[in-house]
């Protein structure tokens, strides 16, 4: 990945907070760990293209903010090295746990071990940890996999629940509202507040879904 | 040295400071909604400002203590009794053993603090003690209080000074509210012929609202997302607004990224203020410059410093 000539600042984001454009998830992971390393800034948050930072402005002044990070800019961002993480998440596919396993069969007219298969068939990377703490953003579905948001979220949408929606693989952390179409649900604890690391899946790591059983999974 | 709870209230949280720094692995903010209230309630009991209290929604709850304790209420106005005497807000006022604390129903506002001389034990998560509900860490087992839980002191309860808030440090709760905004990142999404409709209309606050944040009824905003938005990083204070134009503003335990065009967000100064606005609640948003906000900041952590020293952590 060349580093992002294209990042483009947006001014107008509140009173304490600086938009910064980028190209894309891999971009906007590089320039947060950059400015995570250069400045304390309050919160240096990515989205799927953008970082945002947020800053005191009791200690620090817009202006002097926004320099701080044209600066970095400036100085050029070095593209993250691919993690050497390679995460297996097992997944119960369809049956009780994707509710929309049959619905996406529909949609994309595959059967369901098409589904699956395509579903385990590569190696994906996490674009994005956000929403709630844990919840992984999975990037790099197949094309056939492409589909919608549901028109109406979900009440709740239990933890480890997998949907997929605009191209990407959501894994829902914790339990609670949701309008990704689930197709399975993993055991993989994706969130575990009395561990020693609560945050076993980071953005830039990479993840191969791998089918199991109800029984396998002790779910 | 610890309080009973008899009764829970609505929803009755232990509630300190923000969680900050861990936006990015998806840590919310939490903390108190309303932290200038917080505040002046950790004051006049002689702890620190953001010392973890109770917050207490709608209906609040009744305890009894098993010790002596400097005790102070501010926030949304309730009836609040001890043994069956009036409370008065705002000002400290010492249980003995036994003693049981009633709370009612709040009448203006949303939101009674209740502080505690020393504060309350609270399981301190990823930096802060605020209970984050729906993730169950922080505060007491990281979960609303319910009826018959015991909660322990952090220090002695005991509190030398009786004091009062100044008239002039009393905020005002009201049912009809004003706070700043400036633009946002999508701002330029909005359709032309509905540019000032966010600040042009008196909108009122809708039945769904909660820790997360508020819904804005009272008219549309045209918005054009052109389609599928990439998720971005949202804050509290961000006002979104989907594609059927009913916006809504996040608050403290909202998620931190978000699918909607972020059409406003409310300055620092007063992001407060939506921890105390309830549903059937007025509210007007006044446009502001990010410098212009910026300034004001610092004219309230002026005024403020006078009564709150280190207001700056609070608001």
């Amino acid at each position: 990945m060349p580093s992002d000539d294209s990042a483009k600042i947006v001014e107008a984001c509140g009173d304490d907070l600086i938009s910064i454009e980028v190209a894309g998830p891999a971009e906007a992971q590089a320039l947060a760990a950059a400015l995570r390393e250069s400045d304390p800034w309050r919160e240096v948050v990515a989205g799927i293209a953008s970082v945002v930072v947020q800053f005191d402005v009791a200690t620090i002044d817009i202006d002097d903010a926004r320099r701080r990070v044209e600066d970095l800019l400036a100085k050029g961002i070095l593209p993250l090295e691919l993690s050497d993480v390679l995460l297996e998440i097992p997944v119960v596919y369809g049956g009780e746990f994707g509710t929309d396993f049959d619905e996406v069969c529909e949609q994309t007219g595959l059967t369901a071990d098409e589904l699956i298969a395509l579903h385990t068939g590569k190696e994906y990377q996490v674009d994005l940890v956000g929403f709630t703490p844990g919840f992984a953003y999975v990037g790099g579905l197949d094309d056939k996999l492409n589909i919608a948001r549901r028109d109406s979220p979900r009440q709740r949408v239990e933890a480890g629940s997998v949907g997929i929606a605009d191209g990407r693989t959501g894994l829902y952390a914790l339990p609670g509202p949701g309008g990704w179409p689930l197709i399975g649900r993993t055991n993989f604890r994706l969130f575990d507040p009395d561990a020693d690391d609560p945050f076993p899946i980071r953005a830039g790591m990479r993840i191969q879904f791998v089918s199991v059983s109800k029984v396998e999974s002790g779910l | 040295m610890t309080i009973s709870v008899l009764e829970a209230g609505l929803q009755t949280t232990v509630q300190a400071g923000a969680r900050t720094g861990l936006r990015h692995l998806g840590v919310p903010a939490s903390g108190a909604a309303d932290t200038l209230s917080l505040a002046l309630a950790n004051r006049l009991v002689g702890n620190d400002l953001l010392a973890p209290a109770l917050e207490a929604t709608l209906v609040g709850p009744t305890l009894r203590f098993t010790a002596p304790c400097a005790v102070a209420l501010t926030g949304g106005s309730a009836k609040a009794m001890l043994n069956g005497e009036d409370v008065v807000f705002h000002q400290t006022v010492f249980a003995n053993p036994d003693d049981e604390l009633t709370i009612g129903s709040v009448e203006v506002g949303m939101r009674v603090y209740i502080a505690f001389g020393g504060g309350l034990q609270a399981s301190e998560m990823l930096g802060s003690s605020s209970t984050y509900m729906p993730a169950a860490f922080g505060g007491h087992e990281g979960r609303a209080l319910i009826k018959g839980d015991i909660l322990k002191m952090a220090g002695d309860g005991r509190n030398s000074e009786t004091l009062e808030t100044p008239e002039e440090f009393r905020p005002p709760v009201s049912s009809r509210w004003a706070v700043r905004a400036c633009r946002s990142v999508e701002t330029h999404l909005v359709s032309d012929s509905h540019r000032t409709v966010l600040f042009d209309t008196n909108w009122t606050i809708g039945r769904r609202a909660d820790r997360m944040g508020m819904q804005l009824d009272g008219t549309t905003i045209g918005v054009s997302s052109a389609g599928r938005m990439p998720s971005s990083p949202v804050f509290p204070g961000t006002i979104q607004c989907p594609e059927d134009g009913a916006p809504f503003i996040l608050s403290v335990d909202s998620g931190t990224t978000g699918g909607y065009p972020r059409i406003a967000q409310i300055a620092r100064a007063d992001r407060h203020l939506l921890g105390q606005m309830r549903p059937g609640d007025h509210v007007r948003f006044l446009p502001r410059q990010p410098q212009e906000a910026v300034d004001e900041l610092h004219a309230k952590h002026d005024y403020w410093r006078q009564w709150l020293p280190g207001i700056e952590q609070a608001i």
